[in-house]
């Protein structure tokens, strides 16, 4: 037995889903799984008391949706990794997510893991809250009354807000203007422990920054945005050396807690390297 | 009560809830080709197939799974005849110790159901998931490779015949005086 | 009715022939230990020590005995208090550990007691429920430390030191003095762990009507477990039969009996003869099986301007953990491997084998020659480079020769180093590309190695046998004691059989590692199964021939001597003329007037000189392996990243029984090496435990990262190997780190002298090189 006894719940409704999860005590979601079984496998071998109920989302069909229509991309949070990663409504800034889901864990963990779990299991080093504070994308709940409620991703992990709503989709405006670049660092290339990542995302006006969003996840706390850095390139013109001078315009409080050496170049190096690209693929359109 | 559908066969288990797949796959239902080595998602040989996509079954509830079509290493080959993937992992060198063997398989062929012709870099990406300690990746690459190609022959031969046969069915029934 | 034959299997030696047992792995078939499963059968777990040193004043089992479920516990009381060990033949005081701990703890982990309960849930209930009083002693867990005078005392040796092996030739003071070149170097090789994919698993059972036992194991070396458990549990051998399952991968982990596979036993005595099955956890894995040594390696060498490699002094620590296992043999191997490599007169390394309080350094792949390797190769660079000499060039003048004898006794027979060179430096075209690519942050590096086949360790002998039983519908049982871990030696094996006989390789069956029906085998380890078990195999083979062909004619009123089986068909070897086929000559040895069975045996046992390790003497293998490795890589200056383009692996293996079989292993032995030279840590806190004991934390090498590879297979056709195989399965570990980091020297001229070989590392010595050249031009 490698779990706890529990019992096992697998509605197909969301009102269904919401009372039960409303009514049970001591339960928890099931989205993918890929957090939520590894935690109840380590709880019971630390003999840590596990919850007794088990809500899974994976047969409410509505919260498997993508869709997009002139203006934005609605993307239900128990969307499976792969599935967002063959979407083909991932085009102008989505597209990035692309390289986003790439980037996470194994082909099987792909397959299993949402982006609902990704956003929500609250474990540091998980790759979507970065991308999402940088897309500006609204994280959209459901209580069990049938009250919706809508926080933007940097509100959620600012606060590091717990909700006892079930996330239901996730929201993000369509760009067409907005230049991006997702740096993302292993702890060696072998290996898939993360390291950090970086999100850059800003608007070229007469070849200058503006309203930049750097969203930097260090894998100790939440990703959170550099307001230093993203201060400084907003008062910036592009010019070429310019990457390398924003590495002196850091919040350095994100980048030297319990970081290495390595770590700390690495941070340099993925910065830099971010910023050039966003210079090398300025969007035309301006 | 749950049913599961594994391999193409219905099975009506009592469950509790805490079971995952792995356990039910390997200590209710007999079938120890799956494996696992780290308990953790890490290694890859607990890797079964779901609807066609290769997933982790030792981090799966078997209830979540409740009438899904899932196939397991046991599922491939039928009566003597070994799935082109059993083959070309004999063909050409791949299995060592074997303990990886069962989740590359069947990593492998959710790949090549899909892409019978992928890429080198398409195969190791598919595969990342599996470790193989014997370190039998180059050998393991290739016989994957090989198998797609002899499932896209397959593939092809399929679609050739069928349409003969159909048209063979039709010419059966014209009547003669068309001749 | 004749069995059915493959008429494209005939001839099989240098045939890459499918794996004999291969269908049952690629549809899940396959039974390992992991896998077995009995009606009744109870769920064992080890009781630990939490303490990593420590007196046991008391233990109390009584709250566990009553908990529902629980079958029975042992403890040291149950048991006889026999020492096992792994070297005891020739270092009988490193036999030090009980199977269960009776007076003191020596390690996080360490085994006092187990259970045996109804499920798993009951036994680690049961587990928590046994009340243990200890004294906590001192602990050291630093290597350095514990030899100091004043560190805890783990054992009764002196300053934790278990052995010491002081290897001496020629005066190596003197050559230091008239060398034209000195240099001293230091060198990190850390722990390491096997980590095969399945665990330590056994099921074990007590027969109550006959007191005999029998152990479902997933061993390397089953002969070597059933000796031990009969010893620890005063039986006779042949009342202990340990069966070799299909074993999902060894590495040197599983070569001795562990006191899990005494307690599986034991616990099914005392629960009445239900079968008891202990599986480790991936986290009792790292904690308690075997680990690799973490070793300090100094070395200071002398040269002559021209290149000659004078005198080699020094000084190997290795940290051995807990207790002894193969310990000597580690350090042994670890120290003289050399001789094997180059031609060297003046030696003087004393090697170190030091218990600290830490999981337990076994015979982890390489045998100490992986951490030599690394040492050794990356000094022999610098030396080169202290005398402006090229690093080929260099090697080439020092190595060993065919048919020579070295100065440590050991006799080298067939001997292709120099063919390995030529060939690697031709394939990787070395002379383009050493000391070219610097723009391009890019670099080459070599690396040889030897390696033996087969060491006399725990025993006064370390024979192979084999039976070869041929049926009378030409089917063949070929029963072999070697361990088939999963390198193929049953094919390969098989094979030889096939070969020897004169059919074809699909007549073949084998059974391997059962200690009640295949012969003795001291099992699969230092890379001895293809040239001791092969010996042996061919013996039988040739035995059972021989035993046809007289029936043959004596009916035919022919001589024995001129007949032979060839490619199925009985023929005489004056006039090539064929006599009958196989299928009838069968029928003519079961028939009415003969009536006789054909069962061939053979019995092999290498002509070797056990290491004498008071002076380092000895000739320890009947045959050498030798081979050369090149590494390309190219370094990113930002990240510290290294990406090996490619590596080429020339190897001198005698001849390949089954070339595919050979090019997996040489393959499999290259990802290890990358393995250990970026990834592999294993590191402990202060308590002494694995700080990364899970596979999330110790990275394996996976397939993303793996280089292409390029393998070239050179057959110096050996006198003594079965038709001139030597074997193989350890030597292309060795030099792997060495080549890699002398290649990252010759890309951007940084040395790396700690593994593994990670970013920060380098980064840091580019950072380094970087300031002292600032230094040098202000």
């Amino acid at each position: 037995m490698l779990l706890n006894p529990l019992t096992f719940y697998s509605p197909t409704s969301l009102s269904e889903a919401l009372t039960l999860y409303r009514n049970l005590g001591e339960v928890r979601l099931l989205a993918g799984g890929t957090f939520l079984l590894n935690s109840l496998k380590l709880l019971k071998k630390k003999r840590i008391k596990t919850p007794q109920n088990v809500i899974s989302l994976k047969r409410i069909k509505e919260l498997k949706e993508i869709c997009a229509d002139q203006e934005t991309l609605t993307i239900g949070s128990m969307t499976v990794i792969n599935d967002l990663f063959n979407s083909p409504f991932l085009t102008d800034n989505f597209a990035i997510l692309r390289t986003v889901c790439r980037n996470i864990s194994t082909q099987p963990i792909r397959n299993m893991a949402t982006v609902g779990g990704n956003l929500t299991c609250r474990y540091t080093w998980t790759e979507m809250p970065a991308v999402m504070i940088g897309l500006e994308a609204d994280l959209h709940f459901m209580g069990s009354q049938g009250q919706s409620q809508i926080i933007s991703a940097e509100e959620f992990f600012r606060n590091a807000a717990k909700t006892d709503k079930i996330l239901t989709h996730v929201t993000i405006k369509k760009d067409k203007k907005a230049t991006l670049a997702y740096r993302r660092v292993k702890k060696s290339p072998y290996v898939d422990i993360p390291l950090l990542s970086v999100f850059v995302k800003t608007y070229f006006t007469k070849d200058r920054f503006t309203n930049t969003r750097v969203v930097v996840n260090n894998c100790v706390a939440f990703a959170q945005r550099d307001r230093v850095l993203e201060d400084f390139l907003n008062q910036s013109p592009c010019s070429n050396g310019i990457a390398q001078e924003a590495l002196g315009h850091l919040n350095q409080a994100i980048y030297q807690t319990r970081s290495s050496d390595y770590k700390q170049q690495m941070f340099r190096v993925s910065i830099k390297s971010a910023i050039e690209e966003l210079i090398q693929n300025r969007n035309p359109s301006h | 009560m749950a049913t599961l559908i594994i391999n193409n066969q219905k099975y009506e288990l009592n469950l509790k809830g805490h079971e995952t797949l792995l356990e039910v796959l390997r200590d209710h239902l007999g079938l120890t080709g799956t494996k696992t080595a780290c308990e953790e998602s890490e290694c890859g040989t607990c890797t079964v197939n779901r609807n066609g996509k290769a997933i982790l079954s030792c981090i799966t509830l078997a209830c979540a799974v409740e009438g899904e079509a899932i196939t397991t290493i046991e599922g491939l080959a039928k009566e003597e005849i070994l799935h082109p993937l059993q083959q070309a992992f004999l063909d050409y060198g791949a299995v060592q110790c074997g303990f990886c063997i069962p989740g590359m398989i069947m990593a492998a062929k959710a790949l090549l159901d899909k892409n019978p012709e992928p890429t080198r870099e398409e195969i190791d990406y598919a595969l990342d998931g599996n470790l193989c300690r014997c370190g039998g990746y180059p050998k393991i690459l290739e016989a994957v490779w090989q198998a797609g190609r002899e499932m896209k022959k397959d593939q092809e031969l399929r679609e050739i015949t069928e349409p003969l046969e159909l048209s063979e069915a039709l010419s059966a029934k014209q009547p003669q005086m068309f001749l | 009715m004749a069995t059915t034959v493959h008429k494209e299997y005939v001839n099989p030696v240098g045939k890459s022939v499918p794996r004999i047992d291969g269908k049952g792995i690629v549809t899940g078939q396959t039974k390992y230990a992991f896998d077995v499963s009995f009606p009744n059968m109870l769920i064992g777990k080890m009781i630990r020590s939490p303490h990593p040193h420590a007196r046991i004043l008391k233990i109390d089992t009584s709250r566990a005995e009553k908990l529902p479920g629980v079958r029975a516990i042992i403890t040291a009381k149950d048991t006889y208090n026999i020492k096992f060990g792994s070297n005891e033949y020739f270092f009988p005081h490193t036999v030090d550990q009980m199977a269960l701990e009776s007076e003191k703890v020596r390690y996080v982990g360490d085994e006092i007691g187990a259970v045996a309960a109804v499920d798993q849930e009951t036994a680690e209930e049961a587990v928590r429920l046994v009340d243990i009083q200890y004294e906590v002693l001192p602990h050291v867990v630093d290597v350095e430390e514990a030899m100091k005078p004043g560190a805890p005392q783990i054992h009764e040796a002196l300053n934790n030191i278990a052995v010491i092996l002081p290897v001496n030739f020629g005066n190596a003071d003197r050559a230091l003095k008239e060398a034209d070149y000195v240099r001293e170097d230091r060198f990190y090789t850390p722990a390491a762990h096997p980590a095969a994919l399945e665990p330590h698993v056994c099921v074990g059972q007590w027969e109550a009507f006959s007191n005999k036992i029998t152990l479902w194991s997933s061993s390397q070396a089953p002969f070597k477990c059933r000796d031990a458990l009969a010893k620890t549990l005063k039986m006779d051998l042949n009342d202990v039969r340990v069966i070799k399952m299909a074993v999902g991968g060894g590495f040197g982990g599983k070569l001795e009996m562990l006191p899990m596979d005494f307690s599986a036993c034991l616990l099914s005595k005392k629960a009445g003869g239900l079968p008891v099955k202990i599986c480790y956890s991936r986290e009792e894995e790292f904690l308690s099986s075997r680990r690799k040594h973490g070793m300090i390696y100094t070395l200071k060498s002398g040269v002559k301007k021209d290149g000659t490699l004078l005198v080699m002094t020094g000084e190997v620590i290795a940290d051995g953990g807990a207790y002894c296992s193969y310990g000597p043999t580690v350090i042994a191997a670890a120290i003289m491997r050399i001789f094997m490599v180059y031609k060297i007169q003046h030696f003087r390394i004393t090697g170190y084998r030091v218990y600290t309080n830490t999981p337990i350094s076994g015979a982890m792949r390489g045998f100490g020659g992986v951490q030599s390797g690394f040492a050794i190769e990356s000094h022999m660079d610098l030396l080169a480079k202290g005398i402006g000499m090229d690093p080929v060039e260099f090697r080439l003048k020092n190595i060993t020769t065919p048919n020579m004898v070295t100065v440590n006794k050991m006799v080298l027979t067939t001997n292709g180093l120099r063919e390995c060179i030529d060939r690697a430096i031709q394939a990787a075209r070395w002379k383009e590309k050493y000391g070219q690519q610097k723009h391009l942050c890019r670099g080459i590096g070599i690396g040889i190695a030897a390696d033996v086949m087969g060491a006399k360790m725990y025993k006064s002998h370390e024979s192979a046998g084999s039976i070869v039983k041929v049926e009378e519908d030409g089917s063949v049982y070929l029963f072999t004691g070697a361990a088939d871990t999963g390198q193929g030696s049953n094919t390969a094996l098989a094979q030889i059989a096939a070969q020897e006989l004169g059919v074809s390789y699909s007549r073949i069956r084998c059974k391997s590692g059962d200690t009640e029906i295949t012969p003795f085998d001291t099992g699969s380890f230092a890379s001895r199964v293809t040239f001791i078990s092969g010996n042996a195999t061919q013996r039988a083979a040739n035995d059972a021939k021989r035993q046809i062909l007289s029936i043959v004619a004596e009916e035919l009123k022919l001589d024995a001597e001129d007949l032979n089986i060839v490619s199925e068909e009985v023929i005489n070897t004056k006039d090539h003329s064929r006599i009958m086929n196989f299928d009838k000559a069968l029928e003519l040895c079961y028939s009415f007037n003969y009536g006789r069975q054909i069962i061939g045996r053979g019995s092999y046992n290498p002509k070797t000189t056990p290491v004498d390790f008071r002076t380092g003497e000895g000739n320890v293998s009947g045959s050498y392996g030798f081979e050369a490795q090149i590494a390309e890589v190219e370094v990113n200056k930002e990240t510290g990243e290294v990406k090996i383009l490619k590596m080429w692996d020339a190897h001198d293996i005698g001849k390949a029984i089954n070339p595919q079989s050979v090019e997996a292993q040489i393959e499999g032995s290259l990802a290890m090496g990358i393995g250990y030279t970026f990834l592999e840590n294993l590191q402990f806190d202060k308590q002494g435990r694995p700080a990364n004991g899970n596979l999330a934390h110790y990275r394996l090498p996976r397939s993303m990262g793996m280089p292409p590879m390029e393998t070239i297979l050179i057959e110096t056709n050996d006198p003594e190997g079965p038709f001139g195989a030597k074997g193989m399965g350890e030597a292309s570990l060795l030099p792997t780190s060495a080549a890699i980091a002398n290649a990252i020297e010759d890309a951007v001229g940084v040395r790396i002298k700690e593994l593994p070989i990670t970013p920060d590392k380098v980064l840091k010595a580019l950072q380094e090189k970087e300031q002292s050249e600032k230094k040098q031009t202000a």
